[in-house]
């Protein structure tokens, strides 16, 4: 038995395998899933590389709270997709688990990497290995509306400078009468707390969630003070009603809706309001501490990074190479009114002029993020020892007790 | 050989049914328990742990403090959904035109999704934009709006209000085919020995149409023992913690919290109860009949 010869000559076979791998690299396109509440300037990164590079990237916006089981579930499964853009507070756990590709050889020749946010620096680093980058920053701010402080008689170019200062200001505004209120912050929502409500404990001086069973919880004085100045605030009707039960669906509406003095928020609603309300008078500050020039800010938004097991990781790690380019940093982040994560770029040409990205650029540099393990435990739970904590001090008035709890609870868990 | 034929054949006839609830009800249950004597973690890893799980559970007071919610919350619900479902049946069941279109009307919740029913509800008992408020207001009930999630007790009202409107329609359709499945020529002899209509309830229809008001009870009793996306969306287990169910807390341990081991066990033991409750039911049911 004899094969048949093809009947196809070699020389035209050469050329079709020729033609075949000279077409665009289809083999090489990415994948790309990026949390729900974050899609926006993740799409708005992908899509400036998708324009300037042959290698595409499909973006998969996962919700947020099915992000953590479909990235374990897909790793498990060998189907992972080849970049993940989540939110950096979980970081310590993916590196931990071993879900992430490690880039610190990459990263370490990288001279964009030097100047990058040290917090994202920080988060992104386990023993001594670096498992991602920056991707869509975010921090928060101290927001107050001018119109508002005007009217009750305070300097509408003035933000307040300590916390004191931001019961006083709250009171003042509350006397305007009828539904405008002094304050405004989301009573259910542990972590839009621990975004603006944290860093003011942490600029008065407090060191908030324990690394394990041994380290502090809840230390100093910042966590009483912020409380007992919420409770003050609460006490005396300086907050409506409803923030009490508001799980985050009223984070920024109800200091969009004109009608509250104070609220702390993050560098994303520039944009929102540039975009929905660009005629709204308000100002941003660096949240607070107990004196004036304290101050600090909670690091957030999303880091990127490459599963471990990426079927492309070689164009997944041009991807994040990229992510610190001053292309990406100024085109894909400044020109649309978001931070850039490299300090070297936060004056640029985008930034001139705007007081209020530099003052969310300011916090940036002087903001924390906590490096811990089991944050959502800790704090993103609707059960959490922290939101326990916020709800039970303000809104049941037992300040000491909440903390006592709350500490005890926060150590049970670091200790697993 | 024809009878042993035949087995093969209805075993041939079994065979796709059987290899559907193996795979897609057995196996799931199996790996579960499994899952239940190990630390998995969502993260991945984990080891045989033996009953650990099932002691840490025994020991946990925010899972049975959860448990004794949910059990507050199918008492309350339960006979709640059964009357207005057993009152509504009696309304639509002869069929008349505008008889028929009530029972469309009240139906019609059922087929919207519970999520999406919980989401409307909320935001009809805001403060604020809340027209439940402000129909309450105007009817002159309260005088002010209320925040309903604020208080457990309120929170709850709340959630029972928004699911009796969701369910109540399949109770009514349950217990309106136990009741047009009596013969109509029961009800001419009850009428022409001058029962009243109230005599006919209680000693024709109640008993005759026991068993599809004991199935809408044990449906009933089981959807309210496994309530959690209507507490999800509309109270957030607050105020404190204070309204967290069972499988609440069982979703809090494996997908926020990451412990797959113990979320299984805590479904194991939720499982359990469940049958029990429902054999006890059906039991209680049977020696009634005899």
């Amino acid at each position: 038995m004899t094969r048949p010869r093809s009947r196809i000559p070699g020389t035209l076979t050469a050329c079709l395998f020729a033609a075949l791998t000279a077409l665009p690299v289809h083999a090489e396109d990415l994948t790309m899933w990026v949390r729900e509440s974050a899609a926006d300037p993740g799409k708005l990164m992908v899509d400036l590389w998708n324009s300037s590079h042959d290698s595409k990237i499909t973006l998969t916006a996962i919700p947020d709270n099915q992000m953590v089981t479909k990235l374990a579930t897909s790793a498990q499964s060998g189907d992972s997709p080849d970049l993940v853009s989540f939110d950096l507070i979980y970081m310590p756990d993916f590196m931990k688990a071993g879900l992430l590709t490690d880039l610190t050889e990459q990263l370490t020749a990288d001279p964009n990497y030097a100047t990058h946010v040290q917090a994202y620096k920080d988060i992104a680093t386990y023993e001594g290995k670096t498992y991602g980058v920056g991707f869509t920053p975010d921090v928060s701010v101290l927001a107050w509306n001018k119109d508002l402080y005007q009217a009750a008689g305070l300097d509408p170019e003035k933000g307040p400078t300590t916390i004191a200062e931001v019961v006083d200001h709250a009171r003042k505004i509350r006397a305007l009468g009828g539904d405008t209120y002094g304050f405004w912050f989301s009573g259910s929502c542990p972590g839009c707390n621990i975004f603006v409500t944290s860093p003011m404990m942490v600029a008065a001086g407090s060191k908030m969630l324990p690394r394990n069973g041994e380290d502090e919880a809840l230390t100093g004085d910042g966590v009483k003070l912020v409380l007992e100045a919420y409770k003050t605030m609460w006490d005396e009707g300086m907050i409506p009603e409803n923030a009490e039960v508001d799980t985050g669906a009223n984070f920024v509406s109800a200091f969009a809706s004109g009608k509250i003095g104070i609220a702390g928020t993050g560098g994303f609603l520039i944009s929102l309001m540039k975009r929905e309300n660009p005629d709204f008078n308000y100002g941003l500050t660096l949240l607070p501490g107990a004196e004036p020039g304290q101050v600090s800010a909670f690091v957030g938004g999303d880091v990127v990074a490459i599963p471990a097991g990426g079927k492309n990781e070689a164009a997944a790690r041009e991807f994040v190479s990229w992510v610190l380019s001053d292309e990406a940093q100024l085109q894909g982040l400044a020109k649309n009114s978001i931070l850039t994560t490299r300090t070297d770029l936060a004056d640029n040409e985008f930034t001139k002029g705007n007081e209020k990205v530099l003052t969310t650029a300011q916090a940036l540099s002087v903001g924390y993020v906590p490096w811990v393990f089991h944050f959502a435990d800790m704090v993103n739970s609707d059960s959490s020892p922290w939101i326990t904590m916020v709800q039970t001090a303000i809104f049941d008035g037992d300040v000491d007790g909440a903390i006592e709890t709350a500490r005890a609870e926060m150590l049970a868990i670091a200790s697993k | 050989m024809s009878t042993r034929r035949n087995a093969l054949v209805g075993l041939a006839w079994l065979t796709p049914t059987l290899a559907f609830v193996g795979f897609f009800v057995l196996w799931p249950m199996v790996h579960l328990v499994w899952l239940s004597f190990t630390s998995t973690s969502l993260l991945g890893g984990g080891q045989w742990i033996g009953l650990e799980n099932y002691r840490t559970a025994f020991g946990d007071p925010k899972f049975w403090a959860a448990f004794k919610f949910t059990l507050l919350y199918t008492v309350v619900i339960t006979p709640l959904l059964m009357g207005l479902g057993l009152a509504l049946a009696l309304l639509v069941s002869p069929n008349t035109p505008l008889r028929r279109l009530t029972r469309s009307v009240v139906f019609l919740p059922v087929v919207i999704g519970l999520a999406s029913s919980s989401l409307l509800w909320f935001w009809l008992f805001d403060q604020q934009v809340g027209l439940f408020n402000q129909l309450l207001v105007d009817l002159g009930v309260i005088d002010a709006p209320v925040v309903w999630f604020r208080r457990a007790e309120t929170g709850l009202a709340a959630v029972i209000i928004s699911v009796t409107w969701k369910v109540v329609g399949f109770g009514m359709i349950l217990i309106m085919a136990g009741i047009q499945s009596i013969g109509t020529d029961l009800f001419e002899a009850a009428r022409i020995d001058g029962a009243s209509r109230s005599l006919q309830v209680r000693r024709i229809i109640l008993p005759l149409a026991a068993r599809s008001l004991v199935m809408a009870t044990v449906i009933s009793v089981i959807g309210s023992m496994l309530a959690f996306d209507q507490f999800y969306l509309m109270t957030g287990g607050g105020p404190r913690g204070k309204t967290f169910t069972s499988v609440y807390w069982i979703y809090q341990s494996g997908f926020v919290r990451f412990d797959l081991g113990y979320s299984a066990a805590l479904s194991v033991i939720l499982m359990v109860v469940i049958m029990a409750m429902t054999v006890l039911q059906l039991r209680l049911q049977s020696r009634r009949r005899r």
